[in-house]
Protein backbone atom coordinates (compact mmCIF):
# COMPACT_ATOMS: atom_id res chain seq x y z
CA UNK A 1 0.00 0.00 0.00
CA UNK A 2 1.36 3.35 -0.80
CA UNK A 3 -0.62 6.48 0.64
CA UNK A 4 0.48 9.28 -0.81
CA UNK A 5 0.04 12.31 2.12
CA UNK A 6 0.42 15.78 1.82
CA UNK A 7 2.80 16.89 4.68
CA UNK A 8 2.73 21.30 5.80
CA UNK A 9 5.72 22.32 6.97
CA UNK A 10 6.77 26.11 8.28
CA UNK A 11 10.26 26.61 7.07
CA UNK A 12 11.51 29.97 7.50
CA UNK A 13 8.36 31.69 7.71
CA UNK A 14 6.81 29.83 4.68
CA UNK A 15 4.35 27.22 4.38
CA UNK A 16 4.94 24.37 2.08
CA UNK A 17 3.02 21.43 1.41
CA UNK A 18 5.02 18.37 0.35
CA UNK A 19 3.75 15.01 -0.86
CA UNK A 20 4.78 12.18 0.28
CA UNK A 21 5.08 8.36 1.02
CA UNK A 22 5.83 6.93 4.68
CA UNK A 23 8.51 8.56 6.32
CA UNK A 24 11.55 10.33 5.33
CA UNK A 25 13.72 12.81 7.58
CA UNK A 26 13.26 16.11 7.94
CA UNK A 27 17.16 16.76 6.10
CA UNK A 28 15.66 14.55 3.13
CA UNK A 29 12.96 16.83 2.52
CA UNK A 30 14.77 20.20 3.24
CA UNK A 31 17.35 18.79 0.55
CA UNK A 32 15.35 16.77 -2.15
CA UNK A 33 12.12 18.23 -1.64
CA UNK A 34 12.89 21.53 -1.12
CA UNK A 35 15.68 22.25 -2.59
CA UNK A 36 17.05 24.33 0.92
CA UNK A 37 20.22 22.22 0.67
CA UNK A 38 22.21 24.49 3.41
CA UNK A 39 21.28 21.30 6.28
CA UNK A 40 24.14 19.00 5.21
CA UNK A 41 24.94 15.51 6.12
CA UNK A 42 27.73 14.24 7.26
CA UNK A 43 27.56 11.47 9.65
CA UNK A 44 24.16 10.77 9.60
CA UNK A 45 23.35 9.49 13.14
CA UNK A 46 23.38 12.54 15.14
CA UNK A 47 26.94 12.94 15.92
CA UNK A 48 28.83 15.73 13.59
CA UNK A 49 25.65 18.91 13.31
CA UNK A 50 26.19 19.16 9.82
CA UNK A 51 22.52 18.65 9.52
CA UNK A 52 21.63 21.36 12.36
CA UNK A 53 18.00 23.22 11.54
CA UNK A 54 16.12 24.97 14.61
CA UNK A 55 12.57 23.59 15.23
CA UNK A 56 10.66 25.93 17.45
CA UNK A 57 14.09 28.04 18.42
CA UNK A 58 16.17 24.21 19.58
CA UNK A 59 19.01 23.11 17.56
CA UNK A 60 18.80 19.57 16.39
CA UNK A 61 19.83 17.02 14.13
CA UNK A 62 17.35 16.62 10.83
CA UNK A 63 19.11 13.19 9.85
CA UNK A 64 17.42 12.41 13.18
CA UNK A 65 14.16 13.52 13.00
CA UNK A 66 11.46 12.48 10.69
CA UNK A 67 9.87 15.19 8.44
CA UNK A 68 6.11 14.44 10.09
CA UNK A 69 7.78 14.73 13.85
CA UNK A 70 8.02 18.61 13.00
CA UNK A 71 4.89 19.35 11.44
CA UNK A 72 3.15 22.38 13.18
CA UNK A 73 6.54 23.41 14.04
CA UNK A 74 8.55 26.38 13.25
CA UNK A 75 11.91 25.35 11.27
CA UNK A 76 14.86 27.58 10.59
CA UNK A 77 17.26 26.87 8.42
CA UNK A 78 20.15 28.26 7.43
CA UNK A 79 18.39 30.05 4.34
CA UNK A 80 16.07 31.81 6.62
CA UNK A 81 18.49 34.04 8.14
CA UNK A 82 19.57 36.33 6.07
CA UNK A 83 17.32 39.75 5.62
CA UNK A 84 17.17 40.80 2.24
CA UNK A 85 20.79 40.80 0.72
CA UNK A 86 21.77 41.42 4.28
CA UNK A 87 23.25 38.32 5.75
CA UNK A 88 22.41 37.69 9.80
CA UNK A 89 24.95 39.34 12.31
CA UNK A 90 26.63 35.57 12.94
CA UNK A 91 26.85 34.78 9.18
CA UNK A 92 28.83 37.92 9.21
CA UNK A 93 31.00 37.26 11.70
CA UNK A 94 31.65 33.97 10.65
CA UNK A 95 32.61 36.01 7.58
CA UNK A 96 34.53 38.50 8.89
CA UNK A 97 36.58 35.74 11.05
CA UNK A 98 37.02 33.31 7.95
CA UNK A 99 35.39 30.88 10.51
CA UNK A 100 35.68 27.85 7.65
CA UNK A 101 37.55 25.81 5.41
CA UNK A 102 35.45 24.03 3.17
CA UNK A 103 32.89 24.99 5.09
CA UNK A 104 30.34 21.94 5.04
CA UNK A 105 30.43 22.22 8.72
CA UNK A 106 29.70 26.12 8.56
CA UNK A 107 25.09 26.22 8.57
CA UNK A 108 25.28 23.90 11.25
CA UNK A 109 27.54 25.77 13.07
CA UNK A 110 26.02 29.20 12.90
CA UNK A 111 22.45 27.85 13.65
CA UNK A 112 23.65 26.47 17.35
CA UNK A 113 25.52 29.84 17.16
CA UNK A 114 21.55 31.40 17.23
CA UNK A 115 20.30 28.90 19.51
CA UNK A 116 23.19 29.71 21.64
CA UNK A 117 22.88 33.30 21.89
CA UNK A 118 19.11 33.43 21.59
CA UNK A 119 19.25 31.34 25.47
CA UNK A 120 22.53 33.01 26.36
CA UNK A 121 23.23 36.46 25.09
CA UNK A 122 26.34 36.88 27.18
CA UNK A 123 27.58 32.87 27.04
CA UNK A 124 31.85 33.28 27.13
CA UNK A 125 34.15 30.94 25.86
CA UNK A 126 33.57 28.34 28.21
CA UNK A 127 29.91 28.41 27.65
CA UNK A 128 30.41 28.47 23.93
CA UNK A 129 32.66 25.65 23.44
CA UNK A 130 30.14 23.85 25.79
CA UNK A 131 27.23 24.57 23.91
CA UNK A 132 28.97 24.01 20.48
CA UNK A 133 30.73 20.94 21.24
CA UNK A 134 28.55 18.95 19.56
CA UNK A 135 29.09 20.26 16.27
CA UNK A 136 32.46 18.94 14.51
CA UNK A 137 34.28 20.84 12.06
CA UNK A 138 36.96 18.56 10.33
CA UNK A 139 39.15 21.05 8.76
CA UNK A 140 39.85 22.26 12.76
CA UNK A 141 38.32 25.77 12.20
CA UNK A 142 37.55 26.07 16.12
CA UNK A 143 39.84 28.68 17.14
CA UNK A 144 38.10 31.14 14.38
CA UNK A 145 34.70 29.84 15.11
CA UNK A 146 34.80 30.66 18.60
CA UNK A 147 35.96 34.12 17.87
CA UNK A 148 32.92 34.23 15.44
CA UNK A 149 30.89 33.66 18.29
CA UNK A 150 32.25 35.64 20.94
CA UNK A 151 32.23 38.78 18.07
CA UNK A 152 28.68 37.77 17.72
CA UNK A 153 27.61 38.62 20.74
CA UNK A 154 28.42 42.12 20.32
CA UNK A 155 26.91 42.86 17.18
CA UNK A 156 23.58 40.45 17.78
CA UNK A 157 20.73 42.07 15.96
CA UNK B 1 7.81 0.32 2.25
CA UNK B 2 5.33 2.62 3.66
CA UNK B 3 4.70 3.95 7.42
CA UNK B 4 1.79 5.26 8.43
CA UNK B 5 2.80 7.86 10.95
CA UNK B 6 0.20 8.29 13.31
CA UNK B 7 -0.15 11.53 15.54
CA UNK B 8 -2.66 10.80 18.40
CA UNK B 9 -3.70 13.22 21.50
CA UNK B 10 -4.83 11.54 24.05
CA UNK B 11 -3.52 8.37 25.96
CA UNK B 12 -6.44 6.16 24.97
CA UNK B 13 -6.05 6.80 21.84
CA UNK B 14 -2.53 6.19 21.68
CA UNK B 15 -3.24 2.75 23.44
CA UNK B 16 -6.32 2.03 20.77
CA UNK B 17 -3.72 2.57 17.88
CA UNK B 18 -0.93 -0.13 19.57
CA UNK B 19 -3.61 -2.66 20.15
CA UNK B 20 -5.55 -2.21 16.60
CA UNK B 21 -1.99 -2.45 15.05
CA UNK B 22 -0.55 -5.24 17.69
CA UNK B 23 3.17 -6.05 16.63
CA UNK B 24 2.90 -3.55 13.49
CA UNK B 25 3.17 -0.81 15.52
CA UNK B 26 6.00 1.22 17.01
CA UNK B 27 5.99 3.97 19.66
CA UNK B 28 7.89 6.77 18.60
CA UNK B 29 8.87 9.58 21.02
CA UNK B 30 11.45 12.36 20.47
CA UNK B 31 12.65 9.76 17.79
CA UNK B 32 16.59 9.57 18.17
CA UNK B 33 16.68 6.30 18.31
CA UNK B 34 13.25 5.04 16.36
CA UNK B 35 14.64 7.41 13.22
CA UNK B 36 18.23 5.97 13.36
CA UNK B 37 17.15 2.27 13.37
CA UNK B 38 14.74 3.38 10.77
CA UNK B 39 17.05 4.92 8.80
CA UNK B 40 19.62 2.35 9.10
CA UNK B 41 16.88 -0.41 8.05
CA UNK B 42 17.23 -1.92 11.53
CA UNK B 43 13.42 -2.08 11.73
CA UNK B 44 10.81 -1.55 9.40
CA UNK B 45 7.70 -0.73 11.31
CA UNK B 46 4.45 0.25 9.13
CA UNK B 47 3.00 1.98 12.04
CA UNK B 48 4.52 4.41 14.12
CA UNK B 49 2.43 6.19 16.96
CA UNK B 50 3.82 9.14 17.86
CA UNK B 51 3.34 10.16 21.66
CA UNK B 52 4.48 14.20 20.70
CA UNK B 53 0.71 15.48 20.66
CA UNK B 54 -0.09 14.48 24.06
CA UNK B 55 0.68 17.19 26.32
CA UNK B 56 -0.10 15.92 29.38
CA UNK B 57 3.05 13.34 28.83
CA UNK B 58 5.50 16.20 29.22
CA UNK B 59 5.05 17.27 32.23
CA UNK B 60 7.12 18.10 35.19
CA UNK B 61 5.82 18.10 38.88
CA UNK B 62 5.82 17.55 42.29
CA UNK B 63 2.83 15.47 43.39
CA UNK B 64 2.87 14.47 47.02
CA UNK B 65 6.04 13.20 48.23
CA UNK B 66 6.89 12.53 44.67
CA UNK B 67 8.91 14.06 41.93
CA UNK B 68 6.89 12.77 38.26
CA UNK B 69 8.42 13.41 35.18
CA UNK B 70 6.19 13.00 32.29
CA UNK B 71 7.68 10.11 29.90
CA UNK B 72 8.00 13.04 27.12
CA UNK B 73 9.95 15.43 29.21
CA UNK B 74 12.75 16.18 26.90
CA UNK B 75 16.23 15.13 28.40
CA UNK B 76 17.38 19.21 28.39
CA UNK B 77 14.34 20.15 29.92
CA UNK B 78 14.92 17.38 33.05
CA UNK B 79 18.86 18.65 32.76
CA UNK B 80 17.49 22.81 32.99
CA UNK B 81 14.34 22.13 35.45
CA UNK B 82 15.16 24.17 38.44
CA UNK B 83 12.78 21.40 40.04
CA UNK B 84 15.35 18.36 39.30
CA UNK B 85 18.54 20.50 39.97
CA UNK B 86 17.16 21.59 43.22
CA UNK B 87 15.94 18.11 44.72
CA UNK B 88 17.68 15.51 42.25
CA UNK B 89 21.07 17.16 41.00
CA UNK B 90 22.28 13.92 39.90
CA UNK B 91 19.83 13.28 38.01
CA UNK B 92 20.25 16.64 35.86
CA UNK B 93 23.66 16.07 35.81
CA UNK B 94 23.14 12.91 34.31
CA UNK B 95 20.75 14.19 31.62
CA UNK B 96 22.80 17.04 30.74
CA UNK B 97 25.88 14.60 29.92
CA UNK B 98 23.51 12.86 27.48
CA UNK B 99 25.56 12.57 23.90
CA UNK B 100 25.53 16.74 22.42
CA UNK B 101 22.97 19.11 22.87
CA UNK B 102 21.04 18.18 19.49
CA UNK B 103 19.94 14.62 20.87
CA UNK B 104 19.02 16.17 24.83
CA UNK B 105 17.07 18.66 23.02
CA UNK B 106 15.02 16.01 20.96
CA UNK B 107 15.29 12.70 22.91
CA UNK B 108 12.84 12.12 25.92
CA UNK B 109 13.44 10.75 29.12
CA UNK B 110 10.97 8.15 28.52
CA UNK B 111 12.48 6.83 24.96
CA UNK B 112 15.58 7.12 27.13
CA UNK B 113 13.78 4.25 29.61
CA UNK B 114 12.15 2.46 26.87
CA UNK B 115 15.07 1.94 24.61
CA UNK B 116 16.94 0.46 27.83
CA UNK B 117 20.44 0.82 25.87
CA UNK B 118 23.07 -0.22 28.77
CA UNK B 119 25.31 2.51 27.38
CA UNK B 120 22.72 5.37 28.99
CA UNK B 121 23.16 8.03 31.81
CA UNK B 122 19.74 8.71 33.33
CA UNK B 123 18.79 4.95 34.14
CA UNK B 124 22.04 4.81 36.79
CA UNK B 125 20.94 7.87 38.32
CA UNK B 126 17.10 7.05 38.78
CA UNK B 127 17.62 3.60 39.90
CA UNK B 128 19.98 5.53 42.96
CA UNK B 129 17.32 7.20 43.93
CA UNK B 130 14.77 4.14 43.51
CA UNK B 131 12.45 5.59 41.11
CA UNK B 132 9.93 3.42 39.51
CA UNK B 133 7.78 3.75 36.06
CA UNK B 134 4.45 4.10 35.59
CA UNK B 135 2.54 2.09 32.51
CA UNK B 136 -0.29 2.60 31.31
CA UNK B 137 -1.43 -0.08 28.97
CA UNK B 138 -5.13 -1.88 27.22
CA UNK B 139 -5.66 -3.14 30.95
CA UNK B 140 -4.94 -0.26 33.03
CA UNK B 141 -2.10 1.58 34.68
CA UNK B 142 0.52 -0.63 37.04
CA UNK B 143 3.83 0.97 38.32
CA UNK B 144 7.04 -1.02 37.85
CA UNK B 145 10.18 -0.27 39.92
CA UNK B 146 13.11 0.46 37.96
CA UNK B 147 14.69 -2.00 39.67
CA UNK B 148 12.52 -4.32 37.65
CA UNK B 149 12.00 -2.58 34.68
CA UNK B 150 15.54 -3.63 32.67
CA UNK B 151 15.47 -6.84 31.88
CA UNK B 152 18.41 -7.56 29.41
CA UNK B 153 20.41 -5.67 26.58
CA UNK B 154 17.17 -3.18 24.74
CA UNK B 155 14.64 -5.24 27.18
CA UNK B 156 12.48 -3.84 29.27
CA UNK B 157 9.04 -5.28 31.32
CA UNK B 158 6.99 -3.22 28.89
CA UNK B 159 4.56 -5.05 26.98
CA UNK B 160 3.58 -4.48 23.34
CA UNK B 161 0.99 -2.41 23.77
CA UNK B 162 2.16 -0.70 26.90
CA UNK B 163 3.35 2.80 27.20
CA UNK B 164 5.45 4.48 29.79
CA UNK B 165 3.10 7.39 31.09
CA UNK B 166 5.60 8.98 33.85
CA UNK B 167 8.84 8.15 35.95
CA UNK B 168 7.94 8.93 39.52
CA UNK B 169 10.68 9.28 42.04
CA UNK B 170 9.95 9.62 45.61
CA UNK B 171 11.52 12.65 47.10
CA UNK B 172 15.16 11.78 48.49
CA UNK B 173 15.73 12.18 52.41
CA UNK B 174 16.51 15.13 53.84
CA UNK B 175 19.85 16.43 53.70
CA UNK B 176 20.88 13.78 51.22
CA UNK B 177 23.82 14.36 48.95
CA UNK B 178 24.17 12.98 45.47
CA UNK B 179 26.30 12.87 42.02
CA UNK B 180 26.50 11.25 39.11
CA UNK B 181 29.95 10.80 37.40
CA UNK B 182 29.73 9.64 33.58
CA UNK B 183 33.64 8.29 32.61
CA UNK B 184 33.76 8.62 28.92
CA UNK B 185 36.65 6.24 27.30
CA UNK B 186 36.77 7.77 24.07
CA UNK B 187 35.41 11.32 23.27
CA UNK B 188 33.74 14.60 25.16
CA UNK B 189 29.95 13.43 23.66
CA UNK B 190 30.73 9.69 23.82
CA UNK B 191 27.73 7.30 25.48
CA UNK B 192 29.34 6.67 29.22
CA UNK B 193 31.83 3.92 29.61
CA UNK B 194 30.74 3.59 33.23
CA UNK B 195 28.18 5.74 35.12
CA UNK B 196 28.28 5.63 39.10
CA UNK B 197 25.04 6.84 40.29
CA UNK B 198 25.91 7.81 44.21
CA UNK B 199 23.36 9.17 47.15
CA UNK B 200 24.53 9.69 50.87
CA UNK B 201 22.85 10.99 53.92
CA UNK B 202 25.40 11.74 56.52
CA UNK B 203 24.89 12.70 60.21
CA UNK B 204 27.44 14.44 60.93
CA UNK B 205 30.55 12.14 59.61
CA UNK B 206 28.56 9.37 60.43
CA UNK B 207 26.87 7.95 56.89
CA UNK B 208 23.76 6.63 57.53
CA UNK B 209 22.28 5.89 54.52
CA UNK B 210 24.27 4.81 51.12
CA UNK B 211 23.03 4.63 48.04
CA UNK B 212 25.33 3.49 44.59
CA UNK B 213 23.76 1.94 41.12
CA UNK B 214 26.41 1.33 38.35
CA UNK B 215 25.38 2.35 34.57
CA UNK B 216 26.46 1.53 31.36
CA UNK B 217 29.12 -1.71 32.55
CA UNK B 218 27.02 -4.21 32.78
CA UNK B 219 23.60 -5.29 30.83
CA UNK B 220 21.57 -3.67 33.15
CA UNK B 221 22.37 -0.70 35.60
CA UNK B 222 22.60 -1.95 38.98
CA UNK B 223 22.22 -1.59 42.63
CA UNK B 224 24.83 -2.33 44.98
CA UNK B 225 23.17 -3.22 48.35
CA UNK B 226 26.59 -5.04 50.06
CA UNK B 227 28.79 -2.21 48.90
CA UNK B 228 25.85 0.27 50.74
CA UNK B 229 25.19 -2.13 53.71
CA UNK B 230 29.40 -1.20 54.23
CA UNK B 231 28.40 2.45 55.16
CA UNK B 232 25.75 2.46 57.24
CA UNK B 233 26.40 3.81 60.82
CA UNK B 234 30.18 4.19 60.36
CA UNK B 235 32.37 7.39 59.82
CA UNK B 236 33.07 7.61 56.10
CA UNK B 237 36.69 7.74 56.31
CA UNK B 238 39.32 7.41 53.31
CA UNK B 239 39.95 3.86 54.29
CA UNK B 240 36.22 2.85 54.76
CA UNK B 241 35.52 4.77 51.15
CA UNK B 242 38.66 2.64 49.81
CA UNK B 243 36.83 -0.67 50.94
CA UNK B 244 33.75 0.18 49.47
CA UNK B 245 34.81 1.19 46.09
CA UNK B 246 37.48 -1.99 46.28
CA UNK B 247 34.00 -3.61 46.83
CA UNK B 248 31.94 -2.58 44.29
CA UNK B 249 34.00 -3.25 41.63
CA UNK B 250 34.41 -6.99 42.59
CA UNK B 251 30.53 -7.15 42.56
CA UNK B 252 30.15 -6.44 38.31
CA UNK B 253 30.40 -8.65 35.61
CA UNK B 254 31.51 -6.29 33.60
CA UNK B 255 31.13 -5.84 29.23
CA UNK B 256 33.47 -5.68 27.08
CA UNK B 257 33.12 -4.08 24.39
CA UNK B 258 34.94 -0.49 22.45
CA UNK B 259 34.42 1.74 25.66
CA UNK B 260 36.77 -0.48 27.56
CA UNK B 261 37.50 -4.04 28.28
CA UNK B 262 35.74 -5.98 31.05
CA UNK B 263 39.45 -5.46 33.22
CA UNK B 264 39.50 -2.01 32.62
CA UNK B 265 35.65 -1.27 33.32
CA UNK B 266 36.52 -2.91 36.64
CA UNK B 267 38.81 -0.52 37.62
CA UNK B 268 36.93 2.61 36.39
CA UNK B 269 34.12 1.08 38.36
CA UNK B 270 36.69 1.47 41.69
CA UNK B 271 37.94 4.45 40.32
CA UNK B 272 34.76 6.52 39.92
CA UNK B 273 33.03 5.05 43.22
CA UNK B 274 35.87 5.89 44.95
CA UNK B 275 35.91 9.74 43.35
CA UNK B 276 31.80 10.04 44.18
CA UNK B 277 32.18 8.79 47.55
CA UNK B 278 35.13 11.50 48.04
CA UNK B 279 33.34 14.23 47.07
CA UNK B 280 30.10 13.42 48.80
CA UNK B 281 31.89 13.26 52.21
CA UNK B 282 33.95 16.39 51.00
CA UNK B 283 29.90 17.82 50.36
CA UNK B 284 31.34 19.60 46.98
CA UNK B 285 29.14 21.09 44.88
CA UNK B 286 27.23 18.47 43.19
CA UNK B 287 26.37 20.80 40.13
C1 LIG C 1 24.32 10.88 18.85
C2 LIG C 1 23.68 10.26 20.06
C3 LIG C 1 24.36 10.28 21.29
C4 LIG C 1 23.76 9.75 22.43
N1 LIG C 1 24.45 9.79 23.61
C5 LIG C 1 23.87 9.31 24.74
C6 LIG C 1 24.52 9.41 26.01
O1 LIG C 1 25.63 9.92 26.13
N2 LIG C 1 23.87 8.93 27.11
C7 LIG C 1 22.62 8.39 27.02
O2 LIG C 1 22.06 8.03 28.05
N3 LIG C 1 21.99 8.27 25.85
C8 LIG C 1 22.58 8.71 24.70
N4 LIG C 1 21.92 8.61 23.51
C9 LIG C 1 20.65 7.89 23.45
C10 LIG C 1 19.46 8.78 23.63
O3 LIG C 1 19.43 9.27 24.96
C11 LIG C 1 18.22 7.95 23.32
O4 LIG C 1 18.23 7.66 21.95
C12 LIG C 1 16.96 8.70 23.65
O5 LIG C 1 16.86 9.00 25.01
C13 LIG C 1 15.74 7.95 23.24
O6 LIG C 1 14.62 8.79 23.48
P1 LIG C 1 13.66 9.22 22.28
O7 LIG C 1 12.57 10.01 22.88
O8 LIG C 1 14.43 9.87 21.19
O9 LIG C 1 13.16 7.79 21.88
P2 LIG C 1 12.58 7.18 20.53
O10 LIG C 1 13.66 7.04 19.54
O11 LIG C 1 11.36 7.88 20.13
O12 LIG C 1 12.19 5.74 21.11
C14 LIG C 1 13.17 4.85 21.64
C15 LIG C 1 12.51 3.51 21.99
O13 LIG C 1 11.63 3.66 23.08
C16 LIG C 1 10.28 3.38 22.71
N5 LIG C 1 9.52 4.41 23.41
C17 LIG C 1 9.76 5.75 23.40
N6 LIG C 1 8.94 6.38 24.26
C18 LIG C 1 8.17 5.43 24.82
C19 LIG C 1 7.12 5.46 25.81
N7 LIG C 1 6.75 6.60 26.41
N8 LIG C 1 6.54 4.29 26.13
C20 LIG C 1 6.93 3.13 25.56
N9 LIG C 1 7.91 3.03 24.64
C21 LIG C 1 8.53 4.17 24.28
C22 LIG C 1 10.25 3.41 21.21
O14 LIG C 1 9.28 2.55 20.69
C23 LIG C 1 11.66 2.92 20.88
O15 LIG C 1 11.73 1.54 21.00
C24 LIG C 1 22.48 9.16 22.34
C25 LIG C 1 21.80 9.13 21.11
C26 LIG C 1 22.37 9.67 19.99
C27 LIG C 1 21.63 9.65 18.69
S1 LIG D 1 24.39 14.48 9.63
FE1 LIG D 1 23.02 14.82 11.23
S2 LIG D 1 24.32 15.05 12.92
FE2 LIG D 1 25.72 14.44 11.37
S1 LIG E 1 35.19 24.19 7.63
FE1 LIG E 1 35.43 22.23 6.79
S2 LIG E 1 34.33 21.01 8.16
FE2 LIG E 1 34.35 22.89 9.15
Amino acid sequence: MTENKTLTLTINGETHAVQMTGVRTLLSVLRDDLGLVGAREGCGIGMCGACTVLVDGRAISSCLMFAQQAEGSQITTIEGLPEGDHLHPIQQAYLDHAAFQCSYCTPGFILSTVALLQEHPDANADAAREYLAGNLCRCGSYGNILQAVLASKTVKS
Amino acid sequence: MSTQFHQPETIPEALELLTQHGSDAKVIAGGTAVVLMIQQKLIAPPVLVSLAHIPELERIQTVGGEIRLGALARIRDVAQSSLIRDRLPMLAQACGEVGNIRVRNQATIGGNMAEADYASDPPAALLALDASVTVAGPDGTRSVPLSEFFLGFYTTALDEAEIITEIVIPTPPDGARMTYHKFKSRSSEDRPCVGVAALAVMDGETCSELRIAIGAASEVPVRLPTAEAMARGRVLDDSLIGEIADHAATKIDPLDDLRGSAWYRTQMIRVHVQRALLELRNEFSTL
